[in-house]
This record gives C-alpha cells, structure tokens and sequence, in this order.
C-alpha cells in the first residue's frame, strides 16, 4: 500500500516537471503566433507578454504584401511534384533491383543509393550552372523535378529494404496469372508497399515544405516564383527587422504545418521513426 | 530464338526501362554537379567569365596555407557537431524515460517537443534571433537575473552556444520519438526479473536499459553527426556566421566563398574537401559503433 502510495506521488511529480519544461520548451513557438497579433512598437516594448488589443492588421498586411494565396499553391505544387516523382521512380527502381538480381541491378542500386553520401552544398555551385543549362532554374516545377534527384537515393535505399521482405511468391503468382511486370507493380506490388510509401512522403513532404537553400538557389529571383519561407526571410533584415510582418509571416508559414501535424502526429511520427531506423 | 532467351532480353529490358529514370535523375542531379565541382575546383572561376581558368591545385594549396577562412569553419563545425550530438543524445534520452511513461496527455506531451522539428529551420533561427536580442532585454528587465543581459549573439563564445542550444531545440523532438520507439521495444520481463533481483532504478537503467538502447543510440548518434556536420540554415538565420566569423560552419564558408565573393573555384575546391572530411568522419563512426553493439 505504502509502496503504491509513493510509486503515484512519484508519477505525480515527473509529470509536474514534465510539464513546466513541455511549456518553456514550446514557449517560443507560441510567442511568434502572439506577437504577430502585436503592432511594432509593443513587441519591441513588450515581446513576452500577451497583446494589449490583439490586431490582424500585421496578418491582413502580410497575406497581402506577400500574395500568400499564391505562395501558398507555390509550396503545394513544388512538394506535389516531387512527391509524386521520388515515390513512383524509387519504388520502380526498388522494385526491379530486388526481383532481378543480376550483375546489371546491383550496380544500378549503387549507383542510385551513393549519392547519399554527397552533402547538398557540395555540389550546389555547379548544380545553379548544370540547372541553368537544362532550363530548370527559376521555376517552380522546375524546382519540384530537381527534387526528385535529391530524394531518389534515399527513397530508392527504404522501398528496396522493404521490398525484400514481400515473399516473392505473391509477384510469382500473379505472373502466373499472365499479368505482366507492370501489371502486377501497379496492382499486386505497390499496394503492399503502402505503409513505407507514407514513411517515404512524411519525410519528403517536412523536408521539401521546410528548405530553404535550394529554393533561395533557384526560385528567389521572382516574386512569382518564391516559396512561403523565402518569404518570411524578406522581412528580417540584418539592422532593423520588421519583427511585427516577420512574425506574422513566420506564423503564416508554420501554421499549416503544425494543423496537419496535429491531426496526423501518429503517422508523422511513425513514418520519421521507421525512416530512420530504415535509412 | 527459344522461348527462355526471348523472355531473358525482355526482363533485361525491362530492367533498363524501370531503372533508367532514377539512374538519370540521380546522374543529371548529383554525379554531373559533383564531377563539376571536381573539375572547378582546379580553376580560378568568378562566375561570370565565360571560361574558367585551369589553375591546378592552387585552390587547395591556398586552403591549407590558411589564407581563407575555411580551416576555421572546419573547426567550428566539428566544436559544434560534437556539442550537438552531445546535448542531443542526454537530453533525448532523459526526455524520452519520463515520456515513454504511461499517463493521461502523454501524446500531447510528445507532441509539444516534435513541433520545432517540423519547422523551418530558418524560421526556428528568425524566432531565436527575436528572443535572444528581444525577448532576453525584457525578461531581464523582469527577472533581473545577470545572464539575460549577456550578448548571446553577439560575443563570440556565448554565440557558440547559443547556436548549439538552438540547433538542440529544433531536432530534440525527432532523437525523443527514436529512444521512445527503443525503449518501448526493450521487453518487460527483463527488467521485471531485474526488480526481481533487487535493482534500483539506476541500477536497472544504466545495466538494463542503456545496454539494451544500443541500436536506437546507434542510429541517433549517427543521425545527430551528419545532421550537425550539415548545419546551415540556423547559422544563416540566427548569426550569418557572426560575430566576425565566430559562428562560421563549413557550410557557410562554402556558401558565402562562391555566392558573395565570387570565387566559384575556390568555393569548389572547398566543397570537395569538405565531402571528403563529411565522408571520413561519418565512415569511422559508422566503424566504431557497429564494431561496440557487437560487443554488447
């Protein structure tokens, strides 16, 4: 009895602590949505307290200034499209490289996988040069297929470790059947490989929907062109920073993350755990 | 042709047609540029002269004589991928035991130290950059306490740290969700039978437990290497480097060195070795480790 008695007071204490570091730890998110509620001259005077007369004028301004709507469909299009590039060229790849395992495909799986090992900014000088030769820089879709070389290694490394533990008799039969390889990719193979396909595209999506050097590499030049981030980058000057717009522009760009986040945290969090246990 | 060489050239086909989209990509993407870099990386190059001038190792010779800022940044970079990996892994892991306990919110609780890892880091950095120049001047005004009037960004050696203890809190959520994910997969009959035998709970986490932890730490140590050798947008964000270049990655050596002064054949040949430091260190780790969780 005495011993349960002091187990729960123990719970009841981590929990406590617990709470107070969850609320200082996530405090600063919640002070950039507070303070983009705040005209200038009280966020500078009063940066952590709650707004005297809470405003949307900084909010009405920003989505304005920045034509958010339009930045907006910029990010979903730039992510949709590499998306749907890396998950249908890996899992291709995958695919063939573990069911025909010839001298051809072991190469090939090398070669798709090693550029893991290439940091971006090892290559992001020449990559602005070879990009302005094939006509991809300074557009948005243009920016999205890019995205498929960079993610293809990775993808590739996670749909090929997965495809190895589907028994090969499920493909075996279906070829029986008389289907054909693609036949039997599209219906047979790449319904199975559902669960990894979102681990994939929870990676992707939080990477590509967050960058930021490679859009400002590519897309910064044009106001039509630009992504939410680089946007928010527009309003934080070196010497005097419009804290008030930057705030609400910042606030603008994480706010749909943290919403589907909320809704989805059990898949987020699944997909980033087997993503790294896997890759 | 038989009916088995006929199937055979199909697959082989096949084969290429199903590959042959990652394969360039990958190539148009990655090999070309970094083939380029290799090449650049022997010129003199501004950028915008039509040719490059061939220099030969000229570039790498002006590298390691110390003319340039890059052996510095090389050093920040590894003070900071150490602190980063450090900090990371203690308090994940600290953070991770109390959440991995069962009780009301406890998702909720999770929840709150992932948002900062599906954030921009630029935005994280903007929004430390407001606390830590504005948010700290007030508090101090508050509280009164003597380390909020410090210079956080300003002086070199607390920048260090400030950017270190920025960097934690954006990826802490991401190395918590891994050890809870390792905890919970550690089986309770073996720390049943520890308690059994009279443990106490120290005795059970660092006999029990961290030895069982192995391969979650295994991927979080490595994890929180590479992602500390790739430190950018945080640094650009909160210091650009600064004060002086106190704050200066590799990263951001590479990146100002061609896109501010204009020297693409400089920044190239700093690019390459910084894939090769990138590479070596990663590898041997990689060694190290895998060579300790046999051991266990």
């Amino acid at each position: 009895m005495g011993m349960k008695k002091k187990q729960q007071s123990q719970k009841i204490i981590l929990i406590a602590v617990l709470t107070l570091i969850a609320v200082v730890y996530i405090y600063p998110v919640f002070l950039m949505f507070m303070n983009s509620f705040k005209p200038f001259g009280e966020i500078v005077m009063d940066p952590i307290a709650w707004p005297k007369a809470p405003t949307f004028e900084n909010i009405t301004y920003v989505v304005k200034k920045i034509k958010y709507g339009k930045l907006f469909l910029n990010n979903v299009l730039i992510t949709v499209i590499g998306i749907a590039g890396i998950v249908i060229f890996s899992s291709l790849a995958a695919y063939i490289l573990d069911r025909r395992r010839t001298k051809y495909t072991a190469f090939v799986h090398t070669l798709i996988i090693t550029p893991m090992l290439i940091p971006f900014q090892t290559i992001m000088i020449t990559l602005l040069k070879a990009m302005n030769v094939i006509h991809l820089d300074n557009s948005r879709v243009g920016l999205g297929i890019q995205y498929w070389g960079f993610g293809i290694p990775m993808a590739t490394f996670i749909f090929f470790n997965f495809m190895k533990t589907i028994p090969k008799e499920i493909d075996e039969s279906a070829h029986i059947d008389g289907a054909s390889t693609m036949r039997t990719f599209i219906s047979v193979i790449f319904p199975l490989l559902k669960s990894v396909t979102v681990t994939v595209i929870v990676l992707d999506v939080m990477w590509i929907w967050n960058d930021f050097l490679l859009p400002l590499l590519m897309v910064n030049s044009s106001d039509k062109t630009k992504t939410l981030v680089l946007a928010s980058y527009t309003f934080v000057g070196q010497m005097n920073t419009k804290w008030q717009f930057a705030m609400a522009s910042m606030s603008l760009t994480v706010l749909p993350s943290i919403i589907i986040f909320i809704f989805l945290q059990k898949y987020i969090v699944e997909g980033v755990v087997a993503g790294a246990v896997k890759g | 042709m038989t009916n088995s060489s006929r199937r055979k050239r199909k697959e082989q086909l096949e084969n290429v047609l199903y590959t042959l989209p990652a394969i360039i990509l990958v190539t148009v993407m990655m090999y070309i540029p970094f083939l380029m870099s290799g090449y650049y990386s022997l010129t003199q190059w501004n950028g915008i002269a039509k040719d490059p001038q061939f220099i030969g190792l000229a570039n790498f010779i002006s590298i390691f004589s110390g003319k340039s800022n890059f052996l510095n940044s090389l050093g920040f970079t590894v003070r900071y991928t150490i602190g980063f990996v450090i900090f990371s892994n203690v308090l994940a892991l600290a953070l991770a035991v109390a959440l991995v306990k069962k009780f009301k919110l406890a998702n909720v609780y999770r929840g709150m130290f992932f948002i900062p890892y599906i954030m921009s880091m630029t935005i994280v950095g903007f929004i430390w950059k407001f606390i830590f120049t504005q948010g700290f001047a007030k508090l101090y005004e508050l509280v009164g306490a003597e380390a909020l009037n410090w210079s956080w960004l300003g002086d070199p050696k607390l920048a260090f740290y400030s950017v270190i203890s920025v960097g934690v809190w954006q990826g802490l959520g991401f190395y918590i969700v891994l050890y809870i994910a390792g905890l919970q997969a550690i089986p309770k009959d073996v720390l049943e039978a520890a308690t059994v035998d009279g443990a106490t709970a120290s005795q059970k986490f660092f006999r029990v437990t961290l030895p069982l932890l192995g391969p979650s730490m295994t991927t979080c140590i490595f994890m929180s290497l590479t992602n500390g050798l790739k430190v950018f947008d945080i640094i650009l964000a909160l210091t650009k480097g600064g004060p002086g270049t106190a704050t200066y990655s590799t990263t951001m050596q590479i990146y100002q060195e061609a896109f501010t002064n204009n020297n693409y054949g400089l920044g190239s040949a700093q690019a390459i070795i910084y894939f090769l430091v990138v590479l070596i260190i990663t590898q041997v780790v990689l060694k190290v480790m895998s060579r300790k969780e046999v051991d266990l």
